[in-house]
């Protein structure tokens, strides 16, 4: 195989001529000390784009996305404001030999992220066990009575994850991750992949890439494996908070790509502990709902007596087993990050094997060794508390003053077990599109697994990058982007 | 057993009702516009603002009713919410509500319409330009409602589509058969003008139904004829009496082929206007008494939206005193607000 300086032409500027990805893993190019990754191909045929044509093309592929409605919408006073998530047309690809990893591992999660959860639902073995400190979970916000004893169809809580995987200078995939509460950003997988197919066929041409299309009929099959017992067609729907949530595109989307009705709380009511939807010719039965609204607010009686968004009566129901809600309440206690930094346990715990895919090495500083460890290395380490999110009370070592690292040493004594700390992370870098021509920018990526009986993972996932020079936020909130993400069939790329 | 959501059967209903909403308008500015066309003055625009009863919003929001004003508030006045981008904003309002039943194609043409008319520039607002303007308007809708024909899956949304077109059409032709009475109100017309010939052509125009009336009726433009043809001639598109079958055969589909029985009410509303429109064709006096008898369709647009809402739209049973209307005869004269009326 040709090295890629071979594969420059001397005598032009192609848009990969002055990339440089640095100390990074690059998705197109490989590991720092070794630039020779199979994708020759591919950057081949990006290097005969003329980097103005591919601007254009850009632009054009942002447009249909509007045009096309493949956005999310920011509400400010009266206005509705649809934007779009910024595409990146140059696409992350993905090995066919990576991606049986990455499927591997993210079987491997789901599958103890579900065991866990009907344990400390049920006979609260791992706690009683000692593996896992039993007020972490019990006393987790996010834990919830209401479904000890609960028997979900098919054992399964997480019907829909999404598993946030990053990848190390030497190309390792490390998770950061895992949502199991409600994942977005499937759509965009989907969509992404149909705006390359109409913008860029050319770039596609001969790669045998991995269909991305049948989501929406796994994730229907799935649903439909969980229905209650006994019910011979059962009626899915998708519950949303409506048109002002942000993510409402997205649930426009699942909802015509599994073919269900797309209803909001005050659609469904609740009679005799049995779901109805109201319609044209009355009052429909609903069997299963894939609810894309928090646990709080489903349920005014259960939960949050204040919501607008929820149905009066819905976990009634479900404790009468009359209605499967997906993903189950109570999840959130296993996507917790303090539960995080234990999975590597828990994985060994319930299936008796080692991870696939690797923790980022985490400290838990309710442990004695973990402690030590971070009170020790303060200024190499990210010091996180578990009870937040959002970014909020973190203390980054390297860049933090030494007033910061004094006062984290101050909270890190007084309360150790709120605190769990992280090696700086490193994402891996994928070249991308900007004003100053093609430069690498951090990337992280989210695949997303339909659970019922047994998991599928969608081949590829949400690539999201991170637009800013030398920025690892990828969140759209933050100047992120998204990017068509490829699974080879075979690695010819 | 029908599984479609009450709330979407009332947002395709009113995003139709938007759709044509914005039609209209488009119509009746464009009306105004061959009014204007060799006149000298600047006065002739106030009729608009008395045709839609909203003459208190429009003082609220400028001193005069010359044209630049009643254009504005119109055409892009987002505070009057029966303004053309306020209709379409509203259209495509219900549209996102309902964008997993419509076909991408339709929010597609959704898209690029409002794109298009929320960029109107002021040289295309200005009077010279605003014909052209209120054509790409009314083409704008014929679009919206030719991809909504073409690619919409035509399941019991279709009819709930249909109805909500046909219903607000009869209520804007009957404004557009009011436009007279308006222009009276405001001291631009007096009773000759009755028959007056230029203005009963621009309003066949404005139907675009005028090589229709000419191919009926070859000899002349009679006032009288013209009126009874955008009221009574089934085969008129636009015509009263087309948009109560339309909206007859939809309701009656909606109980035949989709089984959804409590369509009763509304069917016999429909029924009992079919039955005003025959008292109201043996009327002599008519043209003198349009206003009386354009209010009466108004009113019952406004019930049979109603007893629409009952059926299928989970709106609460309302009482029932206020249900019979007078024969058209003898009306009151209140005007309809239905222009005003948003989707709940």
């Amino acid at each position: 195989m040709a090295t890629i300086t071979a594969l420059k032409n001397p005598s032009t500027v192609a848009p990969l001529d002055t990339y440089n990805a640095g100390q990074f893993y690059c998705e197109l190019l490989g590991s720092p000390d070794n630039r020779n990754r199979h994708l020759t191909a591919l950057w081949h045929r990006l290097q005969q784009l003329e980097l103005l044509h591919l601007r254009e093309r850009a632009a054009d592929a942002e447009r249909e996305l509007f045009n096309l409605g493949i956005t999310f919408t920011v509400y400010s006073d009266r206005t509705a404001i649809d934007r779009i998530l910024p595409f990146d047309v140059i696409p992350r690809v993905i090995t066919a030999e990576d991606w049986k990893t990455l499927d591997r591992g993210v079987k491997q999660r789901i599958k103890a992220l579900n065991l866990f959860l009907w344990d400390v639902y049920h006979d609260r073995k791992i706690l009683k066990d000692g593996l896992v400190p039993e007020d972490l979970v019990l006393g987790n916000a996010n834990y919830r009575p209401e479904m000890i004893g609960y028997d979900p169809p098919c054992g399964t809580y997480i019907h829909i994850g999404g598993t946030d995987v990053i990848r190390d200078p030497r190309g390792e995939f490390f998770v950061l991750e895992d949502n199991g509460r409600t994942p977005s950003g499937v759509s965009y997988v989907v969509e992404n992949r149909h705006l390359m197919q109409r913008a860029f066929p050319d770039l596609m041409h001969g790669f045998a890439i991995e269909s991305v299309s049948e989501y929406g009929t796994q994730l229907g099959d799935k649903l439909i494996e969980c229905a209650p017992a006994g019910v011979s067609e059962p009626q899915i729907a998708l519950l949303s908070p409506g048109v002002f949530n942000s993510a409402y595109f997205e649930h426009v989307f699942l909802a015509r790509e599994i073919g269900i009705p797309l209803v909001e709380g005050r659609d469904l009511f609740v009679d005799d502990d049995k779901v109805f939807m109201k319609t044209v010719s009355g009052p429909k039965p609903v069997h299963v709902i894939y609810r894309r609204i928090n646990d709080e607010f489903l349920d005014p009686e259960a939960f949050r007596p204040d919501s607008a968004l929820g149905v009066k009566g819905l976990m009634r129901a479900v404790r009468k087993g009359n209605v499967t809600l997906a993903n189950a309440v109570g999840t959130g206690v296993a996507d917790d990050k303090a539960v995080y930094a234990y999975l590597p346990r828990i994985i060994k715990y319930y299936l008796d094997e080692h991870p696939v895919l690797p923790n980022v090495q985490t400290n838990i500083c309710r442990e004695k060794d973990g402690l030590g460890y971070t009170l020790d290395n303060l200024d190499k380490l990210v010091v996180k508390p578990v009870g937040e999110s959002g970014g909020y009370g973190i203390c980054v070592g390297p860049k933090a003053t030494k007033a910061e690292i004094d006062l984290c040493r101050n909270q890190l004594k007084a309360d150790p077990s709120n605190y769990i700390s992280q090696p700086m992370i490193e994402l891996s870098v994928c070249p991308t599109l900007t004003d100053q021509g093609v430069e690498p920018r951090h990337v992280d990526l989210r695949p997303f697994a339909v659970t019922g009986q047994e998991t599928w993972v969608l081949p590829g996932g949400l690539t999201r990058v991170a637009l800013k020079r030398g920025s690892i936020i990828v969140n759209s909130s933050q100047g992120g982007g998204t990017k068509d993400t490829w699974v080879l069939k075979e690695d010819n790329a | 057993m029908s599984s479609l959501l009450s709330r979407h059967a009332e947002s395709v209903f009113w995003m139709a009702r938007y759709f044509e909403r914005t039609e209209s308008l488009g119509r009746i500015i464009e009306t105004q516009t061959s009014f204007q066309r060799g006149r000298g003055d600047d006065n002739g625009w106030a009729w608009i603002v008395a045709l839609y009863s909203d003459e208190e919003a429009f003082a609220k929001a400028f001193p005069e009713a010359n044209s630049e004003n009643v254009i504005r508030f119109y055409m892009a006045h987002t505070e009057n919410p029966g303004s053309i981008q306020s209709s379409i904003k509203s259209a495509r309002e219900n549209a996102r509500a309902l964008r997993p039943m419509l076909s991408i194609d339709m929010w597609y043409q959704l898209n690029d319409f409002c794109n298009r008319v929320f960029a109107f520039s002021n040289a295309e607002l200005a009077e010279v330009r605003l014909s052209r303007t209120c054509d790409a308007i009314k083409r704008g809708c014929y679009a919206q409602i030719g991809v909504a024909e073409n690619t919409l899956y035509h399941d019991e949304t279709w009819p709930f589509f249909r109805l909500g077109l046909f219903l607000e059409r009869a209520d804007q032709t009957s404004r557009l058969l009011d436009v007279r009475f308006a222009q009276q109100q405001t001291g631009l017309a007096t009773d000759e003008g009755h028959y007056d010939h230029t203005f009963w052509s621009i309003l066949l125009r404005a139907a675009s139904a005028y090589h229709a009336y000419r191919r009926v009726h070859p000899r002349h433009i009679d006032p009288r004829e013209v009126a009874r043809f955008l009221i009574f001639d089934p085969r008129l598109p636009r015509s009263i009496a087309y948009c109560l079958s339309e909206m007859q055969a939809m309701i009656e589909l909606l109980r035949r082929n989709f089984g959804l029985r409590n369509a009763g009410p509304a069917a016999e509303r429909v029924e009992a206007m079919i039955e005003g429109l025959q008292t109201a064709s043996n009327d002599d006096n008519l043209l003198q008494n349009l206003h009386a008898f354009n209010d009466w369709v108004q009113s019952s647009l406004i019930l049979l939206n109603d007893e629409l809402g009952k059926a299928f739209f989970g709106y609460a049973k309302a009482t029932e005193a206020s249900v019979t209307l007078p024969a058209p005869a003898a009306i009151s004269q209140t005007q309809s607000q239905s222009q005003t009326q948003v989707a709940r």
